[in-house]
């Protein structure tokens, strides 16, 4: 139904989409994840030209709407949207925020359009407030007047951006379970979102957006449970790291523990474990402290929210070698305590780099 | 709350002896007593506006302090109120004010002869020759006098106005006057400009067959009307100094005027221990004013063989007398104990009554009122609707993405926000109407509507503004073209919104019609001039025109709101009930 061919679209020198090229088919369910920033709002923006794209098509029912001679008004009332911060018109009434497209728009009568808005109402468990005014709802009641208000339209396909990041957490889940039923329903649709077990079980088809590109596609199963690529990984994980650089002996140790425990108070690590994360940390350093004249050490924390899993990595510039090769020790006591710690310990050379990863016991 | 009140409690003495200092530095009455010129070295003089008066007055008393006033009535209620100490004026001026205000009298010292011409634009030689020669003949066959004799009397009997044919076709003879200044020239009931000056324009009128239309303005702004060519003639009591005889040309004189200084009489508002009367005794040689065959009147005389009786024809005249020949009453009333009921109230409301009867009922000036009123909101109202239009446009000219129609907006923005709309107006009046023969309501309206606009756009724009993005997006989105965007979306959105502000922009507006009177048109507050330029009354005409202001801002407002509740149709709704 949508065809989009190798669409751009620079902000300035700023290039937030570079090369996109994707299908949607009718009926389809399409879930748009990615970090923040990287162009998913701005791809559902060009494709109804609320932002005009800098390069490539966009072919609805083979028809180009690039084409200056499109009529984009009415290209838009087949793909209608709904957006974060709902919109909805804030001096109507809820059935006249309803009805003004379809009257105004679609010629229907007023009954006809008022009776329409009760159905889809009702459908999104609203009727009761048809009189009330937006400023009047929660934001999950107005989230889901907006999406009514996209179904007034009759629309070929709904596309949400980001649908429910400026929801209250308890009214996340309102506003889902009325997306999920317009799924079933077989509605077409494109949806931005941060709710990954949501867009897990309502879509057909998951596309991972990073960078500007599509960077991974596939089914749900595909991209979170088998993901291929290394950015996907990380982020189906829900991975959260944090790098300290030391570039001599004289760094400064109070200020890099100062920001480990920062790290740790984010992602909210047990007492136990920030103790053990620490103990691994200055044990390393004790080892390493001969060698930081010569070399610059890189130490990497990751935590995977989804495994549970904390990770540290070291990584030395200089000659090939492992610090914790016995044979190098003076004493076993530090990599005593460290392996009392530790799940794994392993050696790598990469990039002309010794690299030790430690993974930590969980509790 | 038990503080609060304590507070209040502290506060409240506190402001009454801010209101009691207020009210007795207000009430001050000046203490300089004035004889002769020599008294006036230091005194507070009053003199009009661009006239001969401020130009002598500024040479002769340099150390003295001159405040100028548009209008002779101005500065007789500020002399009377104490703030000035003299006034100079014309003879002829002064001969009317003292005549209506027995406690102010002219010093016998004349400051300055001089001669009152007629001007005529310089371009205008053919004019200028046919007044010039009809002057000489006036003066020759002795109409001049026997008009001097029927206008310029000492004693309060009528005038005799003689009663001129003019031609009723023919090209209109434009003259330029400042009808405030009775008897040279002023408004009589029906709202004709008569006086020495009306009568000459219609003789002059008459001669070269000619109707004629008079455009009463501000003395200041006559000069400016001839040379703009907004009026053919100037027959206004002006006398012809040198400066002006640069500007415009001036006939032979045709009358003799000269600059004279109005002062309070000696032992009436002179030195304060001097007038004040403590007991019906202090009565006997000073002046009473009385109601002509009132029983105070008889009283009086009998008592008081000694003291001046002043006997007033009209009610309305023995309050002009002002507020000190009141208070004597007052003390007869008190002291005496003619009346044992008389205090100080009852002769409070016979005050009102009488401003009312002179002010309003007397020559039906209660039309002219009504008149002013009619224009004042007609100005108000087209203007308003001309600036809203306008303003739209500027406004829309501010938000496009095109630098020169925002650069265009801009300036207009900040040039009408900069300039005094008194100012403005005057501009367009006479330099860019200039050769236009234009009503000048009209010329108000354009003046008014664009200085409106330059606010309301700025007002709209920041209502529009103020409409998130978000709401205009939800609606494109939808399918709506930007313009039915803002059509179904912002536009009712911003009314909401800027209509308090509007409001506000709107009163203001309404209020600022008060100086029309600078290009001639007779709106509510020329006309309280006009009323007060002959009965000298300066309290009853301002407060009762402060009211109708008043009065039209509330029904207007009313109007407003009634807009507000249409916008927003959420103050409209019925409660609704939970079931």
């Amino acid at each position: 139904m949508i065809k989009i061919d190798h669409l751009s679209k620079s902000f300035g020198n700023l290039e937030v989409l570079k090369d996109i090229t994707v299908e949607i088919k009718a009926g389809e369910v399409i879930s748009i994840i990615g970090p923040s920033g990287t162009g998913k709002s701005t791809f559902l923006r060009c494709i109804n030209l609320l932002d005009r794209p800098s390069g490539g098509s966009i072919r609805i029912d083979g028809v180009d709407i690039l084409d200056p001679k499109a009529d984009v008004p009415k290209v838009r009332q087949k793909m209608n949207m709904v957006f974060q911060s709902f919109n909805l018109f804030s001096h109507l009434s809820v059935m006249d925020n309803l009805t003004l497209g379809p009257i105004k728009l679609l010629g229907m009568s007023k009954e006809d359009a008022g009776s329409k808005a009760v159905d889809l109402l009702k459908l999104v468990g609203l009727a009761e407030k048809a009189e009330s005014y937006p400023d009047e709802l929660s934001g999950g009641q107005k989230q889901r007047v907006a999406i009514a208000r996209c179904m007034a339209m009759d629309p070929k396909i709904i596309l949400f951006d980001e649908p429910t990041s400026a929801l209250d957490p308890t009214m996340v889940s309102e506003v889902l379970s009325v997306i999920r039923r317009l799924a079933k329903a077989g509605m077409t649709m494109a949806i931005v979102t941060h709710e990954m077990d949501f867009a897990r079980d309502v879509s057909n088809r998951v596309l991972y957006m990073d960078d500007g590109i599509i960077y991974e596609e596939g089914t749900p199963e595909q991209i979170f449970v088998h993901p291929q690529k290394e950015k996907t990984k990380t982020f189906i994980n829900r991975v959260r790291s944090f790098t300290y650089h030391i570039a001599s002996p004289d760094y400064d140790l109070y200020a890099m523990n100062a920001e480990i425990e920062t790290f740790c108070d984010k992602q909210i690590l047990a007492v136990k474990q920030r103790y053990n994360l620490l103990l691994i940390v200055e044990e390393m350093l004790q080892i390493y402290n001969p060698f930081l004249s010569k070399a610059l050490l890189d130490i990497n924390l990751a935590y995977s929210e989804k495994k549970e899993s904390l990770e540290v990595v070291f990584e030395s510039t200089g000659e090939a070698m492992n610090v914790l090769d016995k044979n190098l020790l003076s004493d076993e006591l530090g990599l005593t305590l460290i392996q009392s710690v530790t799940e794994s310990i392993d050696y790598q050379r990469l990039n002309n780099k010794n690299r030790v990863t430690l993974i930590l016991k969980k509790q | 709350m038990n503080k609060e009140w304590k507070m209040k409690k502290r506060v409240v003495p506190l402001l009454s002896f801010f209101l009691f200092v207020i009210a007795f530095a207000g009430c001050r009455k000046n203490e300089l007593f004035i004889t002769s010129f020599a008294d006036a070295k230091f005194a507070k003089i009053g003199v009009m506006t661009g006239t001969t008066g401020e130009t002598i007055a500024n040479a002769k008393f340099p150390d003295a302090q001159i405040k100028s006033f548009d209008d002779i009535m101005d500065a007789v209620a500020a002399i009377k109120s104490g703030q000035l100490d003299a006034i100079v004026t014309t003879s002829v001026t002064a001969l009317q004010v003292s005549k209506k205000n027995p406690e102010l009298v002219c010093l016998n010292e004349r400051l300055k002869d001089e001669d009152t011409s007629i001007a005529v634009k310089k371009e205008d030689e053919q004019l200028f020759a046919a007044v010039d020669r009809i002057v000489g003949e006036l003066k020759a066959n002795g109409t001049l006098a026997d008009m001097n004799r029927r206008w310029f009397k000492k004693e309060m009997t009528p005038y005799e106005e003689k009663q001129i044919a003019l031609p009723s076709r023919g090209q209109i003879l434009k003259i330029g006057v400042t009808a405030t200044r009775e008897p040279i020239n002023f408004v009589d009931k029906n709202g004709r400009v008569i006086g020495f000056d009306g009568e000459l324009a219609r003789i002059i009128g008459a001669r070269l067959h000619r109707p004629i239309e008079f455009h009463n303005m501000k003395f200041m702004a006559l000069i400016p009307a001839l040379q703009s060519g907004k009026v053919d003639l100037i027959i206004s009591g002006m006398t012809a100094t040198e400066e002006r005889k640069k500007k415009v040309n001036f006939t032979q004189s045709y009358f003799l005027n000269a600059q004279v200084m109005l002062v309070n009489k000696p032992g009436v508002a002179g030195k304060k221990e001097a007038t004040e009367i403590s007991s019906a005794a202090d009565l006997k040689d000073r002046r009473i004013g009385v109601s002509l065959g009132s029983v105070h009147d008889a009283y009086a005389i009998k008592t008081y063989p000694k003291a001046t009786i002043l006997h007033y024809k009209t009610p309305s005249d023995i309050v002009l007398a002002n507020m000190f020949v009141l208070k004597k009453n007052i003390a007869l009333n008190k002291e005496v104990r003619v009346s044992k009921k008389t205090g100080e109230i009852p002769s409070f409301f016979a005050g009102i009554a009488n401003s009312m009867q002179s002010n309003i009922v007397q020559e039906n000036r209660y039309l002219l009122i009504l008149e002013g009123l009619k224009t004042t909101v007609i100005i108000s109202v087209l203007s308003t609707f001309f600036g809203t239009v306008l303003g739209a446009i500027v406004c829309f000219m501010r938000m496009s993405k095109n630098a020169i129609l925002n650069v265009l907006a801009k300036t207009y923005i900040s040039i009408l926000r900069g300039t005094p709309v008194l100012v403005f107006l005057m501009l367009i009046f006479y330099v860019v109407f200039a050769s236009v023969n234009i009503d000048p309501v009209i010329v108000s309206v354009i003046a008014f509507g664009m200085n409106f606009a330059a606010y309301v756009a700025e007002i709209y724009r920041s209502g529009i503004e103020s409409i998130d993005k978000g709401q205009s997006e939800a609606g494109i989105a939808m399918g709506f073209t930007r313009v039915n965007t803002f059509i179904f979306i912002v536009l009712p959105q911003t009314v909401q919104r800027i209509l308090p502000v509007y409001k506000g922009e709107f009163i203001s507006l309404v209020k600022m019609t008060s100086i029309v009177g600078y290009i001639a048109v007779q709106d509510l507050t020329k006309a309280s001039d006009i009323i007060r330029s002959r009965t000298f009354d300066a309290f009853f005409p301002l407060i009762m025109v402060a009211v109708l202001y008043y009065l039209i801002s509330w029904f207007l407002m009313l109007f407003m709101e009634y807009a507000e509740r249409l916008a927003n149709p959420k103050l409209n709704r019925k409660p609704i009930t939970n079931a």
